[in-house]
């Protein structure tokens, strides 16, 4: 994997202003990725520790990063009040804003959406669209 | 029922009107029964569900803005406390972080206030039910009002995340040991069940994309309150309910929930209004996938109803 080191710096700038979160404030004790019920591969602590050490990419593109329901477990037992939640949702954002969706709302068909409780659709509207 | 109810405006927010429509009506009733009224805004409109995590998207407190700035008026039209009642976790969750996020940063509700064209002053109080119930009527008065013995259902509280969530912005109660809802069912009467599954997370808004992993995060939530002699469970979130719900009743009787045998999950309002001595025909027991006739059978069999 190229790393651009110039170009990483930037959206490492760019997603911690977006965020508000201090990535480097994190020291990887793992409290975030030991409560995650959404068992995260690779967890919100390792996400977090790519983007320290400059692999940018490598966490943008993550899988894991759509699992995140944003319960907010992590972020509460955080010991240096950071919000892996926070930076998560940012990483997905750098998809969306490039017009990414990660759900086809009208792919899930008309009786999966009556099924579904209204709220979970407009969540789904603004986490995964 | 007492003569002079407080009135007190009401959010109800998307699910409240639609799928969770026996918790909006048993709260209502409920209420009047308690000495309130709950009197839905007049313009509302969805709250976005979902706050947005990252700071920047002002965006995402547009509608909940547009909330707060409606609650507020019909207050200041009517000359009352400026406070506004939810149900649903998601828009309790959104509402009052909205609020929090302008208490901490002025700027944020002058750029919404100038996007908006509207004036919010930043006076509602966001208000759950449960808060409602335990700070202002008092679990103490409301175990006096309790009309059935509830005496013989085991209920383990569910609280999943967002009641909670973050805890420096909602501050309902603690988010790792909770008591809100152990102190409401222990008011009406319920053997309450504590099991260490109930702040795990159902899988929420997960169930748009990837339902496998609702189904299993669910299921063992079921599981466990099973395991710990759980006959019900009681929720504050209509996300939380038809997931648990609807995972049970997909997998009901097979391998997934050997075990489990049907535990229907209520809204507390449910249980209250039974609690209550109320006539529950409206409160659309019958829509929940797991019957809960079988549960509430226990302490229905008596002839207590609205007349005594």
């Amino acid at each position: 994997m190229q790393i651009n080191l110039q170009s990483n710096q930037s959206a490492f700038g760019e997603l911690e202003l977006a965020t508000g979160e201090i990535i480097s404030d994190c020291y990887q004790c793992g409290k975030c990725t030991a409560g995650c019920p959404a068992s995260m591969d690779p967890s919100p602590s390792v996400l977090i520790h790519f983007l320290q050490l400059g692999l940018f990419d490598k966490a943008v593109n993550s899988e894991s990063i759509w699992n995140c329901m944003g319960c907010l477990t992590c972020s509460e037992r955080c010991p240096k009040n950071v919000s892996p939640a926070a930076i998560v949702e940012g990483l997905k954002r750098i998809h969306l804003n490039n017009l990414q969706p990660r759900v086809i709302l009208h792919a899930l068909g008309q009786e999966f959406l009556a099924n579904s409780t209204q709220q979970a659709v407009v969540s789904g509207f603004r986490k995964f669209v | 029922m007492p003569e002079n109810l407080t009135h007190v405006p009401y959010y109800p927010g998307c699910s409240l009107k639609t799928k969770a429509l026996g918790y909006e009506r048993s709260a209502m009733d409920c209420a009047k029964t308690l000495g309130f009224e709950m009197h839905e805004i007049a313009t509302w409109n969805c709250c976005g569900a979902s706050y947005p995590l990252t700071k920047d998207n002002l965006m995402g407190l547009a509608a909940p803005t547009n909330i707060l700035v409606e609650a507020e008026q019909h207050c200041n039209e009517r000359q009352i406390d400026a406070q506004l009642i939810t149900l649903c976790s998601f828009c309790y969750n959104a509402l009052k972080r909205t609020d929090f996020a302008f208490k901490e940063d002025s700027a944020k509700l002058e750029t919404l206030n100038a996007f908006l064209e509207r004036k919010y002053q930043g006076s509602v109080k966001v208000l759950h039910y449960l808060e409602y119930l335990r700070d202002v009527i008092g679990f103490d008065n409301l175990a006096k009002l309790v009309k059935r013995d509830m005496s013989n259902i085991r209920v383990a509280p569910y609280y999943g995340c967002l009641l909670l969530k973050p805890k420096k912005e909602i501050g309902l109660d603690d988010p790792e040991e909770p008591v809100i809802l152990h102190d409401f069912l222990e008011a009406i009467g319920c053997q309450v069940i504590d099991f260490p599954g109930q702040v795990d997370c159902c899988g929420s808004y997960l169930i748009m994309r990837n339902p496998e992993k609702v189904l299993e995060l669910s299921h063992n939530i079921l599981q466990e309150a099973n395991d710990y002699g759980a006959q019900a469970l009681v929720t504050a979130c209509p996300l939380c309910q038809s997931n648990l719900d609807q995972s049970e009743g997909e997998r009901h009787g097979s391998d997934h929930f050997l075990g489990v045998q049907g535990m229907p999950i209520f809204y507390f309002t449910q249980l209250l209004a039974v609690a209550l001595g109320l006539d529950t025909e409206q409160h659309q027991f019958e829509k929940h996938c797991i019957d809960p006739k079988s549960v509430l059978s226990a302490c229905l069999d008596d002839d207590v109803g609205e007349s005594q």
